[in-house]
């Protein structure tokens, strides 16, 4: 079909600006895009940050769409409603895209990545698929070059966002303890979930050591919760949570949203962002479900595509007057991409203690090695999230992996020694800015609709690969305070590329950021970002809460600051 | 005329085969991964397999000829030590071939209802009924609360 060639799938491809520009052109004068009844915000991505921007922007005045690529999945397709969920969670709920090819995913080139990006396209977007462990970023996430001297300040701080944190938790709907010293006082919505047999002995470790460790704040229900009924200890939080329990964005924000008029349109993925000629955005192209090219017009685009989704869309909208991409003057689209490298400790313990059954990572944290000391021989920390133990097939899968489940005469005896009795921890590190790594858009590689895909070059720091040979000894000794009589480790999860950040960073110098202080992109005034690409730091630990609370955060700055937004 | 299966849908081959691989218990807990018709299961996933498939493939087409070498009924005559010694004489050449087999095969396995049962887990899907969840110990929790910033 003529659309095809025009946009290249790889041969006839446009390089330059004018090349894109008029190929564009030529498109739209032989096969016009259908038009839609112009909004106010248009927003892209209906995962954690587009969910919270649209439930907070919608008393605003304004009309509100979201456009989301993925569908609305219903909870009794979650593989917990099977007998094989195990099956469907590696299969069509595996986390990564790559592995899913599900209609709603788009390829990711990983081949030159040490970790492998991990994401869900659908209502919810990666709330569908993830753990509900909710820490939010401390005080001192904000201030890293202040206060260590590496990377960057971001140019707002905890205080900024602590009302925002707040609402989020009310939100979403968030178990835990209050009065956790490693954070400034906050009351969680709901009391602390169970921390289990699994949660008790390692807490007990954690304990004989004189580690700090506090129950997690966790969005996950332990009690009956606006409408959701509290936790039954699936043990499958990251294949979608069946019993609803677990807050993902589908069931927490859009419900709300809706109520307050947001329109949401599924199996719509955006080509590009189009501008007008001074410059600033003027709606987006988009394939609908059926594969029909759409243009929707807008005041305002927010961008709401994870921190690869993002800048992807953002080097696909290459015009005349932003040649090297959308808001890409900085040249910092794409770049400082950060990850949170992972690395996993398993102890092996004599007594059951019940297997995966929980919510699979919110038990406890630990923050004991979070702050800065030099003497380890890295610079900033990490810290550790307890997860839960395995599934049947799980269990004699990853003993198969380390040679501890053979097959044959004594393959009863090897399982019944691991069955139920593992639990461990994860080591979460701060990935420190690098801008050599980077989300590029691959020069073949395209989508189901002849998208440049995004092409991933990320680099495990020095910083990183000590930092986790720190951890891996720590947790070590950790779980062997608390009895366990082997000690397994993957020093780097490859497979855990789970936070996807920094990409088109927050700062207060257009020459070297993307977006100011309250989201808005330093070269068009009317095109916003929430989501985890403004990230200037990672933090050291999960960064759906901090995504959140910045998303609420700049839609009421759009609100403060409607008379003169585009000033 | 009539074509010999493959290994992988020659039903007495691949019972013997997978109650090699996976034996019953000897407590009689959990049955022998022969006996659970897996095969049926176990065949499509490894078509589907396009990265490991051809190697099981191909080391179950070396396994069923050594075991019809050593006895021309075949690797389901054969005393359960002689047959792991066949399967062990074939893994020098197809080194892939268990790590096919229990790729596919464990999950097969350990999903199936008289497995979960033998394993004392309930055999049911997890939702609606979940499980029940040890609560926090007090003793713990009261360390927190008196260390708590207020």
């Amino acid at each position: 079909m003529w659309r095809g060639v025009a946009e290249g799938r790889g041969e006839a491809r446009a390089n330059s600006a004018a090349q894109i520009v008029s190929a564009r052109n030529f498109q739209l004068l032989y096969d016009p895009p259908m038009p839609n009844e112009p909004v106010g915000v248009l927003i892209i991505g209906a995962g954690a940050s587009g969910a919270a921007f649209a439930w907070r922007i919608a008393d605003a005045g304004m009309s509100v769409l979201c456009l989301e690529q993925g569908p609305w999945v219903k909870q009794g397709d979650y593989p917990t409603n099977f007998l094989d969920w195990e099956s469907r969670s590696m299969g069509p709920f595996a986390t990564s895209p790559n592995i899913r090819k599900l209609p709603a995913d788009y390829p990711v080139n990983e081949q030159d990545s040490s970790i492998t990006p991990l994401m869900y396209n659908a209502v919810g977007g990666s709330t569908i698929l993830w753990a509900g462990h909710f820490p939010r970023f401390t005080p001192r996430d904000f201030r890293v070059k202040s206060d260590d001297g590496v990377a960057d300040d971001w140019p707002i701080d905890y205080e900024t966002l602590e009302p925002f944190f707040a609402i989020n938790d009310r939100m979403m709907g968030v178990s835990g303890l209050a009065g956790d010293p490693a954070y400034p006082y906050h009351e969680p919505t709901m009391p602390p979930l169970p921390l289990g047999k699994s949660g008790n002995t390692v807490a007990a470790g954690f304990e004989k050591l004189g580690w700090h460790w506090w129950p997690s704040d966790s969005a996950v229900t332990s009690q009956e919760y606006e409408g959701r009924a509290p936790c039954i200890n699936l043990g499958a939080c990251i294949n979608g949570c069946a019993q609803g329990a677990k807050a993902s964005t589908d069931i927490t924000y859009w419900p709300a949203a809706q109520r307050k008029g947001v329109q949401i349109r599924t199996g719509c993925r955006v080509k590009e962002i189009t501008v007008r000629p001074d410059g600033m955005a003027d709606g987006v192209l988009y394939y609908d479900e059926g594969g029909t090219l759409q243009e929707q017009k807008a005041e305002i685009v927010v961008l709401a595509a994870n921190g690869i989704g993002t800048p992807r869309l953002l080097l696909n909208s290459k015009s005349a007057q932003h040649p090297d991409g959308l808001a890409n003057s900085s040249g910092m689209v794409g770049k400082n991409l950060m990850f949170h490298p992972y690395a996993a400790i398993l102890g092996v313990f004599d007594e059951d203690l019940g297997g995966r059954r929980g919510p699979t990572g919110c038990s406890l944290w630990s923050h004991e090695f979070y702050k800065t000391d030099l003497s380890r021989g890295f610079v900033r920390g990490y810290s550790f999230e307890a997860v839960r133990g395995f599934a049947p097939a799980q269990t004699a899968l990853w003993g198969m992996s380390r040679g501890m489940v053979p097959w044959g005469p004594d393959h009863h005896k090897s399982y019944a020694r691991v069955y139920n009795r593992t639990t461990g921890l994860l080591a979460i590190t701060e990935d420190l800015p690098e801008e050599t790594n980077t989300v590029t858009l691959d020069p073949e590689l395209t989508d189901s609709n002849g998208i440049p895909a995004p092409k991933i070059n990320y680099k495990l720091s020095d910083n990183s690969q000590k930092m986790l040979a720190h951890a891996v000894e720590r947790a070590k000794e950790a779980l062997t305070a608390a009895g366990a009589t082997e000690v397994f480790s993957e020093p780097l999860m490859s497979n855990a590329g789970w936070h996807l950040m920094g990409t088109a960073r927050m700062g207060a110098d257009p020459k070297t950021s993307v977006v100011n202080e309250w989201g808005r992109a330093h070269d068009v005034k009317n095109l916003f970002i929430i989501d985890g690409s403004i990230f200037v730091t990672a933090g050291g630990v999960n960064p759906t809460s901090t995504i959140q609370a910045l998303a609420l955060y700049v839609a009421d700055s759009i609100k403060k600051n409607i008379e003169t937004l585009f000033d | 005329m009539t074509d010999t299966p493959t290994p992988l849908r020659d039903p007495a081959f691949m019972q013997a085969f997978l109650d090699l691989v996976i034996p019953p218990s000897d407590d009689g807990k959990l049955p022998g991964a022969g006996s659970l018709d897996l095969a049926f299961d176990m065949a499509g996933r490894v078509d589907a397999d396009p990265m490991l498939g051809p190697f099981v493939q191909a080391g179950l087409q070396a396994v069923r000829d050594a075991a019809l070498a050593r006895d021309p009924s075949g690797l389901a005559a054969l005393p359960p030590p002689a047959g792991v010694e066949v399967i062990e004489s074939q893994l020098a050449a197809h080194p892939m071939l268990m790590i096919g087999v229990a790729l596919h095969l464990y999950p097969a396995y350990y999903q199936h209802p008289r497995v979960l049962a033998g394993l004392g887990e309930p055999p049911r899907a997890p939702f609606p009924e979940g499980y029940a969840l040890e609560p926090t110990d007090p003793q713990l929790l009261q360390k927190l609360l008196d260390r708590r910033r207020k």
